[in-house]
């Protein structure tokens, strides 16, 4: 009877998938990994995550099938690995209440037995896995599984013809049952030689690398999707991180240059300055602020704050060389008192080390609080820390990425970046992001008339003229005054 | 299920063996005429074999955490090892039933 059910299964499946146009999508409802795949992964068909131990195969797979129930889905998690009760802790500490779905029939974990004391004598099929799932996805009504840490389960086939055989019957079984997959596994680890990769890629119509490396001793998380059977995907590698609440990646499309316009003029909260610029800065654009050590720059964005603030528009202050109350308590000396505006509010201070964490970390973090909070400025100071999450590199992806996506919401951002004594254009216009910056505003020192004098310059203004003066500025306790043009 | 039984009584040196089997497959088909050897010879008829389709009942399968067929559990004496796949080694099998001085003579 049993076989007579497999043949007719068989018979179903005769329909050829190849000859489906357009081939229908399965949201995976995990943050920006939609945007990656295109819509989702293929529904009804296999997909393969593959990646070393610690990539975070599991947690992508739990997801997928935690995010699907709460959506209304059933899933099956048949995880080789773990036991039920550790997934169950491990989604616990994403915020994920697991056994309440399992208690409603939305999801099961089911807990299959490999005894390390198991005795293997003969051939044998996986046939019960295959009835097993069979009886609870009918039963659950399932619409997703996975089927975590694959090599652990074809490790136990001696031959690599056995193991091949037994999970065309799994790959034809699961494209018969209807239900959208994830197979993880561990690509080096416990098949028999010469089965792994080609013939796995083979099987599954979409296929995901995960990994992580340790760059600066930061670690950074990495997906990419290697194939996608009649769908376009993202290309790239993409960074994410395991977050509190589960898998985040940065999507794709935020990465496309969709800049909004320059909006209206602001004042900078420097009268002479708004005067050099032709009328102030301009809203949604991206303004520098470059000098020595000492120079200014964090009164010159406190000016900014200031004025914000008084017109009751959000500022969020994202300091990478000061603890909020020092950097308060430094700017205040100036007379630039920033404290009412913290506590009512209107500005927000946020402080990290750029070393605590990898740049997706920072990134994720910035870009959540940015549309949570969606202040109207972004302040960073300084870019020149930035540095210090890992190199040139790490730090030039960090700013592209960071300003890009302010750029498409329109926020205005004033950075700040130190530049060492030698300035070459390079170090002012800041780290390579020249391309992102609309303006640039220079301070240094020149000796002069017997004494230091502060000076300033505009060197790029898009969208306005601007002086070209040097002028020579003035900090007191009252804030920042320009003064005359210097004539050396 | 289908149950073959040899001896009703619960005896000592009584044997209960359970065979997880997948159809009529020839791996589990294969077991059960091990199985039915070695009960003959080695255990003198003294035990009783239960024998469960997974591809009929799951849920029996599921219960038990199977995944393989075929996967054969000795329930009397009480023993933790599984044994899996068509029972080729006679001898290997003695062992985990705890007769490993049993000769082996084809």
């Amino acid at each position: 009877m049993a076989e007579r059910t497999a043949k007719e299964e068989r018979s179903v499946s005769k329909d050829p998938p190849s000859k489906r146009i357009l081939i229908s999508k399965t949201s995976t409802h995990i943050n920006g990994l939609d945007d990656i795949l295109d819509g989702g992964l293929p529904s009804r068909r296999a997909t393969l995550v593959a990646g070393e131990p610690g990539t975070g195969k599991t947690v992508l797979g739990l997801e997928f099938i935690y995010r699907g129930a709460m959506k209304g889905d059933p899933g099956i998690f048949m995880g080789f690995e773990e036991s039920a009760k550790i997934l169950r802790e491990n989604g616990r500490s994403l915020g994920w209440d697991l056994s309440a779905l399992e208690k409603e029939g939305l999801l099961f974990l089911m807990e299959p037995r490999l005894d390390p004391d198991m005795v293997i004598s003969g051939r044998f099929s996986l046939k019960p896995l295959l009835s097993v799932i069979s009886g609870k996805a009918k039963e659950l009504g399932a619409k997703r599984i996975v089927l975590d840490a694959l090599d652990v389960l074809f490790g136990l086939f001696e031959d690599s013809f056995r193991a091949r055989s037994e999970l065309h019957q799994l790959n034809r079984w699961l494209a018969d049952s209807g239900l959208t997959s994830i197979l993880t596994l561990k690509p080096r680890n416990g098949f028999p030689s010469g089965f792994f990769p080609d013939f796995l890629y083979s099987l599954a119509d979409c296929v995901i690398h995960l990994d992580m490396r340790i760059f600066n001793q930061n670690s950074t998380r990495r997906l990419r999707v290697v194939k996608y059977r009649g769908s376009s995907f993202g290309r790239n590698e993409y960074p994410f991180i395991i977050s509190e609440n589960g898998i985040r990646t940065v999507p794709i499309t935020r990465f496309q240059l969709r800049h909004k316009p320059f909006g209206e003029r602001v004042p900078s909260g420097i009268a002479g300055l708004d005067e050099m610029l032709g009328g102030g800065y301009h809203r949604s654009s991206c303004i520098l602020v470059a000098g020595e050590p000492g120079s200014g720059k964090t009164l010159f964005a406190s000016a900014f704050v200031t004025e914000a603030c008084k017109r009751r528009e959000k500022v969020l202050y994202v300091s990478f060389e000061e603890s909020p109350k020092a950097l308060m308590r430094n700017v205040a000396s100036a007379g630039f008192d920033l404290e009412p505006f913290e506590k009512t509010g209107t500005l927000r201070l946020i402080a990290s080390m750029p070393e605590a964490t990898g740049i997706e970390e920072h990134l994720i973090r910035l870009i959540d609080e940015v549309e949570q909070w969606t202040p109207h400025h972004v302040i960073v100071d300084a870019i020149s820390a930035c540095e210090r999450m890992g190199g040139k590199q790490v730090s030039f992806d960090f700013l592209m990425r960071l300003l890009n996506f302010l750029k498409e919401r329109g926020t205005t951002t004033l950075l700040t970046n130190q530049t060492s004594g030698t300035k070459t254009q390079i170090e002012i216009s800041g780290n390579g992001i020249s391309s992102m910056v609309d303006s640039v505003i220079f301070l240094s020192y020149v000796f002069g008339e017997g004494k230091t004098n502060r000076v300033l310059q505009v060197l790029k203004s898009r969208g306005s003229k601007h002086s070209n003066e040097i002028r020579k500025f003035s900090i007191g306790d009252k804030g920042i005054e320009i003064l005359d043009p210097y004539v050396g | 299920m289908d149950r073959t039984r040899r001896s009703e009584s619960k005896v000592p040196g009584h044997y209960h063996l359970r065979l997880f089997v997948a159809g009529d497959e020839p791996n589990s088909r294969k077991a059960r005429e091990v199985l039915k050897y070695l009960g003959e010879r080695h255990l003198q008829g003294n035990y009783t074999l239960e024998v469960v389709d997974v591809l009929e009942n799951y849920k029996a399968a599921l219960e038990a955490q199977i995944l393989f067929a075929p996967t054969l559990m000795i329930i009397d004496p009480p023993t933790k090892t599984r044994i899996i796949g068509s029972l080729s080694d006679v001898r290997r099998i003695l062992e985990v039933l705890g007769l490993p001085e049993a000769e082996e003579n084809p």
